[in-house]
């Protein structure tokens, strides 16, 4: 046990006033109406009770039913089917099992199968599928914004054609973005042998634009025991983040000592490695080179005349000792944002350290490789000196997300043929000549790799709801007049490997296939130092990062991904400025407040977020926000990052900060659903030598209550924090499995999202450098359960499995039972969530799982619906329900495999041996609530390791 | 001052109170009825088919086995309807050219589903599953009645939810053997109780509590 104090936000660390409000009201989620005048209550009274009356009058269902009129072979109604596909991140596949039922995709999980991601998600992998219901997706082709047909598109493309043919395509150019498919390679290198005057151009915002940064190393985090990180956020969100929370998951919870990975993180703005680092240090952009020379240092390989603080010097000390005593189980990494001298040091250091080949590899080029002249700042040049005669943007969008030194709207309309695809008519499309709509992953044949270099072939699991045609399709069709289907230069490509019948069957059916990997990249030039000018005293250094939740932009019409909290900020519906707490001070802001952030004679306003642990003079941006035409909800919220970006230098600047004097209420879920309780006592820590996290009273304490029968199956989770890095998954995997409407921005402020589980978030320690936990809280299922106490009509009873129900139908939203609920998991539907949720989004709906209406309280059920259908299928065979049989939806999800779930009457299951285990503790235990899920405490290093 | 009230002011006061109180007690009576009606509980309503479909001939007369037109029952939460293929193995040969079976055909050449009407439907939450039902011994005529003996499909039970919980609190007595499941004309042996007994625990019928748990059909 640690007798640290733990804090939820700085409000809580300063004692505000407020703060303690917030925490005694009885319904948080109310708590702002109590200041409304009598005349507004009697209107909102008013108003409910004419909706009360109305509520009653629902359409009847249709009594129709459509049969087939030839079944498919091995279709079974109701019953969900699975396939092997996979869809795309940053161009990198995201190799997914899909679940269809009656032919609708309804939920994505991560590929079991699969040898480098072995069932992990993570938020990204589990919201595409509502990128396939977008509304706003585009739906037919656009000439100059109005609507046509592909055969006026193809009429147009065969002049063209001939024309590029005369001219050998002089003045055609591509624009990609991000990809890795090994058909798209194939057909652009045969786009090139054919018309050998166009160009091939790579647009990629998250890889800097290809700018030039030497050899990476791919980490192997399954094989070290000593990681130190160089502001690489392994844990991060990105197309990596299964495979390495999957080894992170796997070196954490009960395992022997000597297993354990040692992770020491040096991050320019706070990440989920830092929060789950043994040390971790802020440090800024500016110094991260010294530093990596000092851990360089430290581990032996080379001098440096370093300038550091006391702080970075030790921590680097201790980084590069630990790493030259695991000499070949050790891994020195440097993020992508990383300038291109640490990434060097890197990879000598690693060399030197013997770990490359074992805890590392050089990375290879999987993607497109650009030759010369072929960046993006050549097609700019080129455009600039009039070269460029035609333009196809494929997949990209450079008008919203090109750095804002190039003003590429402008650069853009030089050229006199435009032609866009992509998913939505977006900025790009916007001021193109044609705009046509590409598939989305889960429609249309594709191929790609995953970051660990197996390839996956992309099956689609629907019809295309729209008329769309495949990127493959698009790009055969600039050469060729012969219209090929995506299926068929998918099948060419593997023509060799996969041509037998069988194996392309088992390659779709395991969901990926070997392919040899293509060469390194060749070794960038010698490092040469950049030369950064170092900020004055009046300005503040800038870190450029992708968005949590909406990455580069392209989520942003996924509501799912914008009402998820922000991991570290547990902001939602919009991007913040990171600030630290001593700049705040310094400045008098508060969160919420409206900066201004100038660099390079541009500026962008947005609201300051104070956040513990941030380097003192560093201000972080976050892409992604701030588009014009980003879809229904994805349009006008927050600022445009990119603004600020230049193309020389995409992650960092130097530029000036100052409050604006505006201020903004931002929907934060941090402060909601507070648990009254001291933080210490809900989220427990123990070391190696102090492993029990019980405190004594918990244990064994005298009870009325009878014990729990153990001749039934006793459902229960356990919750290992320990193994827990935050990342949300389980939040997105259990909003797509249940149905969780998207509430809005307005509802989360007043506290009324929907989420059935939440990732609290806390610190220990000084707000300048904090300790990070994280703990995700479902519904407890207690077996002594206060809600249903308070509930008046018994809408919320025990099953004799020991799961806590919630019957819709009984509810009559009195909302006691949440207002008796200690851990404050109950959720209610202030209003009518569902049914005015626009056209395709309902036919992601899990048809397992009832859709609530207004005014009844919903929470966690643990899956019901999957309990019930593996109890169902055990009772038909007559035998018990196996252990690993039920799956929760968070669970399944969880990349790190920190959420456990099964049968605590059975003595053999996982769940029950970690419910014995000495970590184990229950949240909130003097309630004598009795919680089916419970936790297991994190492990931290003892105090003075290692120093 | 003249009287305001006449002097059969009272009874008249009277007689309209306890008249009101009796046309309230018959409205509720009648509402009470109406709810318990076959009316309101859609039984023993054929609706209109787009052909009139006979189980009477097809399952009663002809004997053709439930499941080889309801294939998933065994596997399935649903029964399944038959699709247009499955009508037209027989009746490709058999009735070629019937004004009747008009839209089945059609439905073959144009590719297009038949629009049938539900007669047997639970409400949307309610989570009923055929497979488990069968694989207990519940046999269908349980629930659906002679369906052997209707020339039209009609609802023979109203779908209530205590037409369900008497069947989940008292399980034994509506239970067959699993030959036995898909004969219309099984009858149960002069110690029906004992076999019910037998078949409970045979086929491990969970306890009422568990079966009127309510995230058993709800969740």
């Amino acid at each position: 046990m640690s007798g640290r104090k733990l804090w939820r936000s700085l409000e809580e660390y300063q004692q505000s006033e407020a703060f303690g409000e917030m925490l005694k009201a009885e319904f948080p989620s109310i708590f702002d109406l109590w200041t409304v005048d009598r005349r507004e209550v009697l209107r909102v009274m008013g108003a409910s009770l004419a909706l009360a009356g109305m509520s009653g009058c629902k359409p009847a269902r249709s009594d129709d039913v459509v049969p087939f009129v030839n079944r498919p072979e091995g279709f079974l109604e109701g019953r969900a089917d699975h396939y092997a596909t996979a869809v795309l991140l940053d161009g990198y596949a995201q190799p997914v099992i899909a679940t269809t039922s009656a032919g609708r995709p309804i939920k994505l999980d991560g590929n079991p199968e699969h040898p480098a991601f072995r069932g992990g998600s993570t938020p990204f992998m589990q919201a595409a599928i509502l990128d396939l219901y977008d509304p706003d997706r585009s739906q037919a082709p656009l000439m100059g914004g109005h609507p046509a047909s592909w055969a006026d598109f193809d009429g147009q493309m065969a002049r063209w054609r001939d024309a590029w043919k005369a001219s050998g395509g002089a003045g055609l150019r591509l624009l990609i973005g991000p990809m890795t498919s090994p058909t798209l390679l194939r057909q652009i290198a045969e786009f090139r042998a054919a018309l050998p005057q166009a160009r091939v151009h790579i647009f990629d915002p998250l890889g800097g634009y290809g700018a030039e940064q030497g050899a990476l190393l791919r980490p192997r985090l399954d094989r070290a025991d000593v990681v130190v990180s160089l502001d690489d956020d392994l844990l991060g969100p990105g197309p990596c983040q299964a495979i390495h929370a999957r080894a992170w998951g796997e070196r954490h919870g009960d395992i022997p000592a000597d297993r354990r990975m040692r992770l020491f993180a040096a991050e320019t703005t706070p990440t989920l490695t830092g929060a789950k680092a043994d040390r971790r240090l802020g440090v800024p952009p500016s110094r991260l080179s010294d530093l990596a020379e000092a851990v360089a240092a430290a581990a032996g390989i080379a001098a440096a005349q370093v300038r550091l603080t006391d702080a970075e010097l030790a921590w680097a000390k201790l980084a590069g000792k630990s790493l030259a005593t695991a000499r070949g189980r050790s891994l020195l990494s440097a993020g992508r944002y990383a300038p291109a001298a640490v990434h060097a040091l890197t990879l000598q250091v690693n060399q030197a350290l013997g770990n490359v080949g074992k805890t590392c590899e050089i990375a290879p080029a999987f993607g497109m490789v650009a030759g010369a002249g072929e960046t993006f700042i050549d097609l700019v040049r080129d455009i600039e000196a009039r070269r460029v005669s035609a333009l196809f943007v494929l997949g990209a969008n450079p008008v919203y997300a090109a750095s804002g030194d190039i003003d590429f709207a402008k650069i853009y309309a030089k050229v006199p043929v435009r032609v866009h695809a992509g998913l939505h008519v977006d900025e790009t499309a916007a001021i193109s000549n044609w705009h046509v709509p590409l598939p989305h992953a889960l429609e249309d044949w594709s191929d790609a790799r995953s970051p660990d270099g197996l390839a996956t072939i992309i099956q689609p699991v629907v019809q295309p709801l729209y008329d769309s045609r495949s990127i493959h399709s698009l790009v055969a069709g600039l050469t060729s007049d012969a219209a090929l289907s995506a299926l068929a230069l998918v099948r060419q490509t593997w023509g060799g490997q996969l041509a037998d019948g069988a194996a392309w069957a088992n390659a779709l059916k395991t969901g990926f296939v070997e392919m040899p990997a293509p060469a390194p990249p060749a070794a960038a030039p010698a490092a040469v130092a950049r030369a950064v000018r170092n900020a004055r005293p009046d300005e503040v250094e800038i870190v450029i990062r992708p968005d949590p939740t909406i990455h580069d932009g392209s989520f942003a019409n996924n509501g799912w991904l914008q009402e998820l909290p922000k991991p570290l900020f547990k902001t939602t519906w919009e991007n913040v400025v990171a600030i630290s707490p001593r700049l705040a001070a310094g400045m008098e802001l508060k969160s919420g407040d409206v900066v201004r952030v100038a660099s390079g004679g541009r500026a962008i306003e947005g609201p300051a977020w104070v956040l513990a642990g941030q380097p003192e003079r560093v201000v972080t941006l976050f892409l992604g926000y701030g588009r014009t035409r980003g879809g229904r909800i994805g349009t006008g919220i927050g600022y445009d990052a990119y603004r600020l970006r230049t193309f020389a230098s995409p992650w960092s600047a130097i530029g000036t900060v100052k409050p604006t004097g505006g201020h903004v209420d931002l929907a934060i879920t941090q402060d909601h659903h507070l648990l009254d309780a001291e933080g210490a006592n809900l989220v427990r820590t123990v070391t190696p030598t102090h492993p029990s996290a019980a405190i004594e009273s918990d244990r064994e304490q005298d009870s009325f209550y009878k014990p729990w029968p153990e001749d039934k199956p006793a459902w229960g989770m356990v919750i290992d924090l320990d193994r827990c890095i935050g990342c949300n998954a389980c939040v997105t995997a259990c909003q797509a499995e249940n149905n969780v409407p998207v509430v809005g921005k307005d509802q989360v402020q007043r506290g009324r999202e929907m989420h059935w589980l939440r990732v609290d978030r806390y610190y220990a320690g000084e707000p300048d450098d904090p300790e990070t936990y994280f703990q995700p809280v479902p519904c407890m299922h207690c077996e002594q359960a206060p809600c249903e106490m308070g509930c008046p009509v018994h809408a919320t009873v025990h099953s004799p499995e020991g799961l806590n129900l919630m019957v819709y139908n009984r509810c009559i939203g009195t909302r006691t039972c949440s207002s008796y609920c200690p851990y404050k998991v109950r959720r209610f539907n202030w209003f009518d969530y569902t049914s005015d949720a626009p056209r395709p989004t309902e036919a992601q709906r899990n048809p397992d799982v009832t859709v609530r209406g207004r005014g009844v309280m919903e929470k966690c059920t643990y899956c019901i619906q999957r309990i019930e259908g593996a109890t169902v299928q055990a009772d038909i065979e007559n035998r018990p329900v196996r252990e690993g049989e039920v799956m929760t939806a968070c669970q399944q999800a969880c990349p790190a495999k920190a959420i456990s779930f099964g049968n605590l009457a059975d003595k053999s299951s996982e769940v029950r041996k970690q419910r014995v285990s000495e970590r184990n503790y229950s949240l909130l235990a003097e309630q004598g609530t009795r919680p089916r899920t419970t936790y297991l405490a994190r492990i931290n290093r003892e105090d003075g390791d290692g120093e | 001052m003249p009287q305001i009230f006449a002097r059969t002011a009272d009874t008249w006061l009277r007689a309209i109170a306890l008249g009101a109180l009796v046309l309230a007690l018959a409205f509720f009576l009648a509402a009470f009825a109406f709810a318990r009606s076959q009316y309101w509980d859609v039984v023993a309503r054929t609706p209109a088919q787009p052909v009139p479909f006979s189980h009477k001939h097809h399952a009663g007369d002809l004997g053709i086995d439930c499941r080889y037109c309801h294939s998933t029952v065994e596997t399935s939460a649903n029964a399944g309807f038959p699709a247009t293929h499955v009508c037209m193995t027989c009746h490709s040969q058999l009735w070629t050219n019937a004004a009747m079976l008009a839209p089945v055909r059609q439905s073959l050449a144009e590719n297009r589903a038949i629009d049938w009407h539900r007669v047997a439907r639970v409400p949307d939450y309610v989570y009923f599953r055929h497979d488990i039902h069968i694989a207990k011994g519940v046999a269908c005529v349980e629930c659906h009645g002679r369906i052997d003996r209707m020339p039209l499909t009609y609802r023979a039970k109203a779908f209530e939810m205590k037409f369900c919980l008497d069947c989940h609190r008292d399980p034994a007595p509506h239970l067959r053997p699993r030959d036995a499941v898909y004969d219309f004309d099984w009858k149960p042996p002069a110690d029906h109780a004992a076999l019910g007994r037998r078949l409970m625990a045979e086929y491990h019928i969970k306890s009422p509590a568990e079966l009127t748990s309510c995230g058993t059909c709800h969740r």
